[in-house]
């Protein structure tokens, strides 16, 4: 089972009067098939919990760790714009990443490819596809080196209503299939309420503010009265922690 | 309630659509320049400027090699000028390659060594080709190092300008992208920063390949008693302008069939992966937008293009 235990973590940017602080003696511990959304207003640090969890960016302090059954724990990453190699076809972006190209590593990928509706789309450069698809590889390219944890960073937030639906439910479907341990950025409260069974809730100045449980049967439509209202008892809290603008 | 009206744009025929079309544009220019040249040709003396079927003829006489000219210095023919000019040309290019791509690379990584080179490369760029050519030959004498050098002297501050800016704009998003996935280092190189150098070396390529020319012309010219700006010389000694003329149009010529039998089918090779627009599919009942604007539309533009690479990844870092 995949856990990520993150201790007294802060993270600086900059010094003297450009100084900003982005986390701040951050504790928090995850664990287990459970799909966390972390929210808060923009420049609160979730993009750097996450680069931080990821290893791309190392904390001011503190101490993370990420484990599976006691060993180190492979994490994967869907970021908030694709980041597919444009001058690689779609098959060999999600080999990039793998540790070989064998021939069972391939239909590994095949498959994945496949549960995100891209099967036949191998051999297409990414500029041949368009935003929703290629979102589609990049979360196809996450799942496909079968991580122990996965670090989604606003995967949506460049898509429109409708193919960000489609992949939410695309995204809930792997979910429960893989049973991995998600971390899931956004800014978008309904978005979090309809995905997740925990909340973390981040102020400015990257503090984490509350924790959420949302106890509610999956699939959520957010047309639902029960996730409506949770959705409305989310941003009452958000209102209590004066996180929303006036 | 607002009546809105689907017009059919005004169907473009077939002949409007042929004259608008660039093809027709590319063919047209060569059109243009002869009516100029007549046009010129009948405004000027007609001892001093030739008309085009004068150059055709002498360069036709050239290439069959039916003149009757010998040279009184050497008795060598377009091919063998030619053949020396290549050579040097070749040698000169190879050479500005290797030391504008090791001295490039350095630059772009090191702020110290780009600080070290800078003014220099910069003076280098700046300086007229006359200059060196007329210093080669006070210092190499009517060799074939001097116009070498001077190939290498006009191409290497091109190549080491376009290297530098290739590694100042590697996509940094995508190699983060890499080491969150733990991707070895080897990997990344050959699979991120090389391609994403390549726009950045096909334009150093071109650059170097066309100022190495001028500055090789301009040195066989004043430093050499070989060599097709030699035979420039000659002919503008020996007061035929037909001469002068027919050998800068076998330049032209030359430089055309390089850049699309070689330059063109290698970028068309490197650069495969460019969306073509009507390739471009969307998925049904997915409305993502299209993200084209990242990618390298523009042929010829490849410093443009490396310079969008960068912000091909443009995620706002606001959490």
């Amino acid at each position: 089972m995949a856990e990520i235990k993150v201790e007294g973590l802060s993270k600086e940017f900059g010094v003297g009067e450009d100084r900003v602080v982005a986390l701040e003696n951050v504790n928090m511990a995850v664990g287990g098939h459970v799909f966390v959304s972390i929210v808060g207003p923009s420049g609160c640090g979730k993009s750097t919990l996450l680069n931080i969890l990821s290893g791309i960016e190392t904390p001011s302090s503190g101490k993370v760790t990420i484990t599976q059954d006691n060993h180190d724990a492979e994490p994967g990453y869907v970021f908030q714009a694709a980041r597919l190699l444009p001058w690689r076809t779609v098959m060999d972006n999600l080999l990039f990443v793998q540790k070989d190209r064998s021939d069972a590593t391939r239909a590994r990928c095949q498959k994945y490819l496949e549960m995100v509706q891209l099967g036949d789309k191998v051999d297409k450069y990414p500029g041949e596809l368009s935003g929703g698809m290629q979102q589609r590889v990049g979360i196809a390219r996450a799942f496909s080196i079968e991580p122990d944890v996965l670090f989604m960073d606003e995967p949506f937030s460049h898509l429109d209503a409708i193919t960000a639906r489609s992949l939410r439910r695309e995204l809930h479907e792997m979910w429960v299939q893989s049973k991995k341990t998600v971390l899931f950025v956004t800014h978008d409260v309904g978005e979090a309420v309809e995905l997740s069974n925990r909340i973390l809730v981040f102020a400015k100045g990257g503090k984490l503010e509350d924790d959420l449980q949302i106890d509610l049967p999956f699939p959520r439509d957010p047309a639902e009265d029960d996730v409506a209202v949770a959705k409305a008892h989310v941003l009452r809290k958000f209102e209590e922690l004066d996180l929303i603008a006036s | 309630m607002a009546t809105v009206t689907a017009t059919r744009p005004r169907g473009q025929g077939g002949l409007e659509r042929i004259l608008k079309s660039p093809t027709t544009a590319r063919v047209l220019f060569p059109f243009v320049v002869l009516g100029v040249w007549y046009l010129i040709y009948y405004t000027l003396d007609s001892r001093i400027f030739p008309n085009p079927y004068e150059v055709v003829e002498f360069m036709w006489e050239e290439v069959t090699l039916t003149s009757g000219v010998r040279y009184s210095s050497v008795a060598e023919n377009i091919y063998v000028q030619f053949g020396i000019s290549l050579m040097r040309l070749t040698i000169g290019f190879f050479l500005a390659l290797i030391l504008g791509t090791i001295i490039g690379l350095a630059m772009g990584i090191s702020k110290k060594v780009d600080a070290f080179f800078h003014d220099w490369v910069m003076g280098l760029l700046a300086m007229p080709a006359l200059v060196y050519a007329l210093f080669l030959g006070l210092a190499l004498g009517f060799t074939n190092l001097g116009p070498i050098v001077a190939v290498v002297l006009a191409g290497a501050p091109f190549v080491i300008i376009n290297i530098r800016e290739g590694v100042r704009n590697t996509p940094k998003e995508l190699i983060d992208m890499a080491h969150s996935y733990d991707v070895p280092q080897n990997k990344i190189t050959r699979h991120v920063l090389i391609p994403s150098l390549m726009p950045f070396f096909f334009a150093a390529i071109r650059y170097a390949y066309a100022i190495g020319w001028k500055g090789l012309v301009i040195t066989e010219v004043f430093a050499s008693d070989r060599g097709m700006g030699w035979t420039i010389k000659f002919w503008y000694d020996a007061n035929r302008a037909k001469g002068v003329i027919g050998y800068a149009l076998f330049f032209i010529i030359f430089a055309l069939a390089l850049e699309k039998l070689v330059f063109d089918p290698l970028a068309e090779r490197a650069f495969k992966w460019r969306p073509k627009i009507d390739a471009v599919e969307m998925a049904e009942g997915d409305f993502g937008g299209v993200q084209r604007e990242g990618f390298l539309f523009i042929e010829d533009q490849e410093i443009d293009e490396g310079e969008r690479m960068t912000s091909m990844e443009g995620d706002s870092r606001d959490g």
